[in-house]
């Protein structure tokens, strides 16, 4: 058999880019090692009769020129934008709303301190410019460090305008805040605890780091930039779980040409006079392709499916050295009835994200955990209940809670492994709900724990690393996810990359895939 | 308007530490007129010698020599001014089972007793000296350099950083990806990439936290180890080691420059405020009221003494103000100065040795390092800490009476705020815990202990004006690094008030004895000098 491009790998990631690819006219075939479409942008039935996006669980968001030159609106695809965006739940009851609409949020927050409640506008307008700023940054390829003036020169002429455009007041906080830890910078806007621990939120998700780390606010201004710079985040989700999203692209692909073939497992990727030509199945069948694009993660692309012969040893090197260890396992939750929070709070504000750790040092405390290879005693806790907005998820009364828990480390230091260790993520989850939510653990009618290895193991991230790779300073832009290789292209001709382990990593986005694509069609047409 | 009264000197330093006196000395050998006002009755700022127990002279703050800027040392005749750098032989590291790590300046000698706690590691340490020799000589122009300011038309200033740009693009991928990684990542994480012995990994990750309040898993701490292991290649002259007379001995050689330039020294002189009128320095009010004139003001203290307690509320806008408050300085360390009657003698090593004569390193393991760190982040200070020691009387029998020795123990963590309690009443204790520490490696040490000076963040901060304690007069972290250094805008030594400026450690390229902020300040201030317009 042969095809025009392999895309190995059939997630939101592998999807876009074969969509994208089969636009611009070529034929590309995606292969997905397991029998449903998504990766880790999926909707599985955890419990009988409940359905949950088991992994990701809220969209990047999605770029913007992806929904619309792929049209996915006009296939099913339907956004959810719940308001409010978060809810940070306190223990003694209560808790804090952010809105999409500063103003209103600036208002509630009055209620916590006048001087955080004067300063949330500011910051939300100085995040939204940044963020306007930065967003320009993540649709460039980025530059050929051996040959920076090769390529379009305007975008970055542009980019350099830009910069001064911000005004100095921001530019020179976008220079000042990129290395810093998170924890500073909520400590400079902010003097409320849960406010201060709502924005190291954003900074440590998906990151092996405490909000004392440096670097984590590079983490936030990423989120910021992907989404629309709202100093809440962002928490949309779909109509029937990102499963919906990938029914959509898998249309979308299937509809420009593409084809796609599930249960079909690369085995390796041939390399042929250093030219990459086509594939080995599991099966032992040869594909052929002028090209072929992997959406799998760096370590699984290069170290798992190359033959290292093929690869300079400094290169191999490297490649071992990229840090990948996941720190994150999840936890989805079928309840009886919808939880309630203490304090009389109100079941609306439960439709977005719920973030659980309203105290910065304890955060800082679960990472402790995690840094001397332990389970956290008290993880940061990141929830939906998605049935809010989307009730055919569950039977009906019934809800589900899809709970994302950071930090479980992938390598546990003792205890027999994570086979052994499963069932103590779901009762320290539990047990963290618990005190905001007294009463939830009895709601529970069945839960599925995903650690780190089964993230590794199921759905493909090596490591359990969610992002393809720790969102690092040194594993970013032009060196994710090496220096050198950061154009999508690796050092063997006619082999591409298009997964969260390249620019502008990790996140259910379809950006680094479609920035891919575009480079891909620019070599192949 | 009013004309300026003509005064004596075109400028005053204040603070008379190593960075003030280089600074000062500069101004003058270009022929300038200038003064320089200490507050304590002695020179030296933290690099100072002092008695402070009969017979027993303590570099007191800082207690070796790691970055003295060579050309500084050449355009001041130094060593004609008395300066001498002895040298300091390698790291001891005892270990609680026994065992030790003991690293010489004899290469040959260090690969054998790393190959004796693994083969693959003493392999790897070739290549990694190779590889931070080669990063080192990448980023030391750096430490020369004006920061040039991102955001506004400084052409002189983009075109180094281009060259820069152009020097990095140039370099072997495996280099470029080398200094990527030293400029973002974790002592640790960059070690682990080369080394599996931990202890070698611990001893070695402690250069990149000592001053700041990071752990060794902190990113950001790999750039701390390069800017360490700068002063070990730097050729002519050994840069590492300790001065003959305590590090005291090194201010007192650049104010002998100074002094033979005509600089004009005052200790005991503190300053009350500066004086500024219509948005220029007209000089300095002495508590006590004394005034005096200079068209130019240059401080070598930290941007919050200068700006926030030495300059008149009302003068600097708002803007300006709280970044200089956002400044971090956090200091982490203290120092415990131990006068001895006899040497300590290591369970690991027994006796006296050549191994007493270099750095004693209390680094066991890298989770050592970072449990000492976590009880920092939460307000303590740690139980167990990491130790940096050295016996200099050995080396410089001067500073001890004959068979006495004097230890000198830099400490970390030992946070500025403390979550429960003060330093006053917290003193002993953690001078308590330091030498029990140093007790379980050194039986002996207790007993041997005739006098013992501990010094917290506070007392740092109280007696050398080290705000917050903090060594480095503000955190060498990347977002208060380079352009960023101390405030974004104001990181070229001048600052909103004309005629003042900056020349202290808080400027680029930041704290040890180095002497660069000093020296670039006063290069800087010669030239607006000269183009007739003093910013």
């Amino acid at each position: 058999m042969k095809a025009d491009v392999i895309v190995i790998g059939g997630g939101h990631n592998g999807l876009v880019a074969a969509a994208l690819l089969a636009r611009g006219g070529l034929k590309p075939l995606v292969l997905e090692r397991r029998d449903i479409l998504g990766g880790a942008a999926v909707t599985e039935e955890f419990h009988p009769g409940f359905k949950a996006s088991t992994v990701a669980h809220l969209l990047g968001p999605l770029r913007a020129s992806v929904v619309h030159d792929l049209d996915l609106r006009h296939r099913g695809l339907a956004f959810i934008e719940p308001e409010p965006r978060v809810f940070a739940p306190m223990p003694e009851g209560g808790g804090v709303c952010l809105w999409g609409d500063a103003g209103k949020t600036a208002f509630e927050l009055r209620k916590l301190s006048a001087k955080d409640a004067e300063a949330y506008p500011e910051l939300h307008r100085s995040l939204s410019a940044i963020s306007a700023y930065l967003s320009r940054l993540l649709v460039l390829t980025p530059p050929d460090i051996d040959r920076p003036l090769r390529g379009p020169i305007l975008p970055w002429v542009g980019l350099g305008m830009g910069f001064r455009g911000l005004g100095r007041e921001d530019a020179q906080r976008l220079l000042r805040w990129g290395p810093m830890a998170v924890a500073d910078f909520a400590s400079e806007w902010f003097s409320s605890e849960v406010l201060r621990a709502l924005v190291c939120g954003r900074g440590i998700h998906g990151l092996f780091a405490g909000p004392w780390s440096a670097g984590t606010t590079a983490n936030l201004l990423l989120q910021s930039a992907t989404g629309d710079g709202n100093a809440a985040g962002t928490a949309v989700q779909v109509t029937g779980g990102l499963g919906s999203l990938i029914g959509a692209l898998t249309a979308a692909a299937r509809q420009h040409g593409a084809e796609i073939r599930t249960g079909a497992a690369v085995e390796r990727i041939v390399v042929k006079d250093g030219q990459v030509g086509g594939v080995v199945l599991a099966s032992g069948e040869e594909i052929a392709a002028r090209a072929v694009v992997s959406s799998a993660d760096p370590k699984r692309t290069f170290l798992g499916l190359l033959d290292p012969a093929v690869l300079d040893p400094d290169d191999v090197r490297r490649l071992r050295n990229y840090r990948q260890q996941g720190m994150a396992s999840k936890v989805n939750l079928a309840l009886d009835a919808l939880p309630v929070f203490r304090g009389d709070v109100p079941s609306e504000v439960l439709r977005g994200r719920i973030h659980v750790g309203p105290d910065v040092d304890d955060l800082e405390r679960a990472f402790d955990d995690a840094k001397y290879g332990g389970i956290s005693r008290q993880p940061y806790l990141e929830a939906t209940i998605p049935t809010l907005s989307d009730p055919a998820l569950a039977p009906a009364g019934k809800h589900v809670m899809s709970v994302y828990v950071q930090f479980t480390p992938y390598a546990l230091r003792d205890g027999g492994g994570w086979e052994a260790r499963r069932d103590e993520v779901g009762d320290v989850t539990l047990k963290t709900l618990e005190r905001y939510a007294p009463g939830l653990t009895r709601l529970v009618l069945g839960r599925q724990v995903l650690t780190p290895v089964d993230l590794e193991r199921t759905y493909g991230l090596t490591g359990g690393h969610p992002s393809h790779g720790e969102m690092a300073l040194d594993q970013l832009f032009l060196a994710r996810p090496l220096i050198g290789w950061g154009r999508y292209r690796g050092p063997l001709p006619g082999l591409y990359m298009c997964g969260a382990g390249t620019h502008p990593g990790g996140g259910v986005t379809g950006a680094p895939a479609a920035n891919a694509a575009r480079e891909i069609l620019a070599d192949l047409k | 308007m009013a004309v300026p009264m003509p005064s004596s000197y075109d400028a005053i330093v204040i603070g008379g530490g190593h960075n003030g006196l280089t600074h000062a000395a500069y101004l003058a050998r270009a022929g300038r007129r200038v003064l320089v006002l200490e507050r304590r009755h002695v020179l030296g700022g933290a690099a100072v010698t002092e008695e402070v127990f009969p017979g027993f002279k303590f570099s007191v703050c800082s207690y070796v020599v790691s970055l003295l800027r060579p050309e500084i040392i050449r355009e001041l005749d130094l060593p004609r001014h008395g300066l001498e750098i002895l040298p300091l032989d390698g790291t001891f590291t005892p270990m609680p089972n026994g065992d030790y790590l003991w690293r010489m300046s004899d290469h040959a000698r260090t690969r054998r007793e790393i190959y004796r706690h693994s083969p693959l590691d003493a392999e790897a340490y070739d290549e990694y000296s190779k590889a931070m020799a080669d990063m080192a000589r990448f980023v030391k122009p750096i430490l020369s350099m004006v920061p040039p300011d991102p955001l506004s038309f400084d052409v002189p200033g983009f075109s180094r950083l281009f060259a820069m740009g152009r020097r990095f693009q140039r370099l072997p991928r495996t280099d470029q990806h080398n200094i990527l990684q030293l400029m973002t990542m974790s002592a640790v994480d960059l070690l682990d990439q080369w080394f599996e012995t931990d202890v070698l990994k611990a001893t070695m990750s402690a250069s990149g936290i000592i001053g700041t309040f990071l752990g060794v898993r902190s990113p950001g701490t790999a750039y701390v180890l390069l800017h360490h292991y700068m002063g070990e290649i730097d050729g002519v002259f050994r840069s590492w080691g300790f001065s003959r007379g305590g590090t005291g001995a090194i201010s007192m050689a650049i104010a002998g420059a100074a002094q033979e330039a005509g600089v004009e020294i005052r200790t005991g002189a503190s300053i009350e405020r500066i004086k500024v009128r219509a948005g220029r320095a007209t000089g300095v009010v002495l508590e006590g009221g004394e005034e005096i004139d200079a068209p130019v003001v240059s401080s070598s203290v930290d941007p919050h003494r200068t700006f926030l307690k030495m300059v008149e509320p009302g003068v600097l806008d708002d803007g300006f103000l709280s970044e200089v408050r956002r400044y971090k300085l956090r200091g982490s360390s203290g120092k415990v100065n131990l006068a001895l009657d006899a040497l300590p003698d290591f369970t690991a090593l027994p006796g006296p040795g050549p191994h007493l004569r270099g750095a004693i390193s209390i680094s066991p393991s890298i989770e050592y390092m970072e449990k000492a760190y976590d009880q920092a982040k939460y307000g303590e200070f740690s139980a167990h800490p990491y130790i940096d020691m050295v016996i200099p009387s050995l080396t410089d029998p001067s500073v001890a009476p004959p068979g006495k020795h004097i230890l000198s123990c830099f400490v970390q963590y030992a946070p500025y705020k403390l979550r429960e309690g003060n330093w006053d009443e917290k003193r002993e204790a953690f001078g308590d815990a330091v030498v029990d520490t140093i007790a379980q490696y050194a039986p002996n040490l207790k007993k041997i202990i005739r006098h013992r000076q501990v010094l917290t963040p506070l007392d740092l901060e109280r007696e050398w004006g080290l705000t917050e304690g903090n060594i480095f007069q503000g955190e060498l972290s990347l977002e208060q690094l380079f352009f960023l250094r101390p405030v974004p805008g104001w990181a070229r030594y001048r600052t909103p008030v004309r005629g003042l400026y900056m020349c202290g450690s808080a400027t680029h390229p930041g704290g040890g004895i180095m002497g660069a902020p000093g020296r670039i300040a006063a290069l800087e201030l010669l030239k607006d000098w000269k183009r007739g317009k003093v910013a």
